[in-house]
């Protein structure tokens, strides 16, 4: 067998003019995963340059949402995309040619970065959505992040290399064959308008397959969707109770949660203390970064006035603790902006029921546009700084 | 557009370098090897297996089906494919937990059982009508 030669990958739908459109509407999905996979890492930052908005509540949900559906429509782009390009794989190099050369190597180069983070972005991603973790020592977290400014890096580069080429196939008919290689002279059994309607179908079956898990008129079309949407008080959960160890601590009757000013204890209220205050009722959604979310009707007491009742400086960050042992989100910082916000609340009743154990009983923050890793649940502490 | 391509370029240049150096300083060697295997990997899944099953369908699609039936396999195979592979990790279920019901919670495998057999069905009546057309 020899190495193929792009000669033989005949097909006029291998072209110039399908890699240009479908590459458009890849280039807008990779831009809207980047952006709002920045907006996710700015709600999550600790203690960021500028601070992240309270409102609106559904912010999150929107943005999250938007970052898993767009990735889920890339994947057939991305392929169909791949597919039209193939047969440049085999482009053979000269080697005499020079000074040339350098512009060649770094042209494949950008483009086998490109290759290899896309694929990277995409099967991470999915695999983080269902919360299956393949690989073993990377950090899901930081790798995504990281490739994430590879991948946008290169498509930059891959556009500024083909911007001739990608105007002269958007500015003419589809049909015409000007760009094509020279080896693609064979008519398809499709036309190329026919194999650009199937690829924005396949697209669109990879929204609507996957995008209830957020949006909930599409929860019985999305049969993909990570989620079908149901659990206690009509919310899914993510970590159980049980995966978080918390069984025993969550339940025991001398629970309190703990009001603290820099080292000093303030206060120690019971469930009794907290519900003996003045409750409050928001509904607000739990929004994962897994791209899930569901709407809840929360009820509870709030942040805010359970600092001030302790006698808390109010306008400083809090830290919440929870009951679970360890964990990267054992200790959460809640911002100032949304520890004073009247809709933040320890919640202790979701649905007009108390708190399922899996969603962090006896009490649990919520927050309006926070994303779910910080809506801390089993909550055994407040901290403000002296 | 000279001046247009540099600006990108170098942007793309920039970004791409801060992305190298969090991954440099954020994750131990261990990890980057792993990092840098899963990116080899998935450029050679793709044009290795992905690509190659793609050429392979083409070419026995056009030795057993006869002409009426290839545009609707074709337009057929890039959707269900392409979807399929985005639905690996829930037809798999490999982050389904004991303890979590709410967690890959649906019947992802029969869905796409039925969906695979919606397919081929459709592809048969597309087939069947465009076969007729040609014989009037």
């Amino acid at each position: 067998m020899r190495v193929p030669h792009p000669h033989d990958f005949t097909s006029r739908l291998r072209s110039p003019a399908v890699a240009a459109r479908v590459g458009v509407w890849l280039g807008v999905c990779f831009g809207t995963c980047f952006l709002t996979g920045l907006v996710s890492h700015w709600a999550q930052a600790p203690a960021p340059l500028l601070a992240f908005p309270t409102s609106p509540a559904w912010g999150y949900r929107l943005t999250q949402g938007l970052h898993v559906v767009t990735g889920c429509a890339a994947v057939p782009l991305l392929l169909v995309k791949l597919w039209a390009v193939y047969p440049r794989l085999f482009e053979r190099v000269d080697v005499r040619a020079g000074r040339r050369l350098v512009g060649v190597a770094l042209e494949r180069g950008s483009i086998a970065v490109l290759v290899a983070a896309s694929v990277f972005q995409l099967a991470t991603g999915l695999a983080n959505a269902a919360q299956w973790y393949p690989w073993r020592e990377f950090s899901f977290r930081t790798a995504h992040y990281a490739l994430a400014w590879v991948a946008v890096g290169a498509l930059l580069v891959h556009v500024a290399v083909k911007l001739p080429t990608i105007r002269a196939a958007l500015g003419s008919d589809v049909d015409d064959t000007a760009l094509d290689r020279p080896g693609a002279r064979r008519d398809s059994v499709l036309s190329r308008r026919a194999l650009l309607r199937t690829t924005w179908a396949a697209a669109g079956v990879a929204v609507l397959a996957t995008a209830g898990g957020t949006v909930p008129w599409l929860r019985r079309v999305s049969v993909l969707a990570v989620r079908s949407g149901e659990g206690p008080g009509g919310v899914p959960i993510n970590k159980t109770a049980s995966a978080a160890d918390v069984l025993d601590t969550a339940t025991d009757p001398t629970w309190t949660l703990e009001v603290r000013v820099g080292d000093e204890v303030r206060a120690r209220l019971t469930l009794a203390d907290l519900r003996a205050m003045p409750q409050h009722t928001v509904d607000l959604p739990i929004a994962c970064v897994e791209g899930w979310s569901a709407e809840g009707r929360w009820s509870g007491v709030r942040v805010s006035d359970v600092l001030a009742g302790a006698g808390a400086p109010g306008d400083r960050d809090v830290t919440v603790t929870s009951l679970q042992p360890s964990g990267p989100f054992r200790r959460t910082v809640l911002p100032r902006a949304f520890a004073d916000d009247p809709r933040s609340l320890l919640a202790l009743d979701l649905a007009g029921e108390p708190l399922a154990l899996d969603h962090g009983y006896p009490c649990r923050v919520i927050a309006p546009n926070r994303p779910g890793v910080l809506q801390t649940k089993w909550v055994s502490s407040l901290e403000v700084s002296a | 557009m000279t001046g247009v391509r540099w600006t990108l370029g170098g942007l793309g240049v920039a970004l791409g370098a801060y992305g190298v150096l969090l991954a440099l300083t954020r994750q131990d060697p261990q990890q980057l090897v792993e990092i840098a295997l899963w990116l080899a990997g998935g450029v050679a899944l793709h044009d290795g297996l992905v690509a190659g099953a793609a050429l392979l369908a083409a070419v026995v699609g056009r030795r057993v089906l006869p002409r009426p039936w290839l545009a609707p396999a074709t337009l057929a195979l890039a959707v269900w494919g392409s979807v399929s592979v985005m639905a690996i990790p829930v037809l798999g279920r490999f982050g389904a937990r004991d303890d979590n019901p709410t967690l890959l919670d649906r019947p992802y495998l029969a869905s796409w059982l039925a969906a695979t057999a919606l397919t081929v069905l459709a592809v048969a009546v597309a087939g069947a009508v465009r076969a007729r057309r040609t014989e009037d």
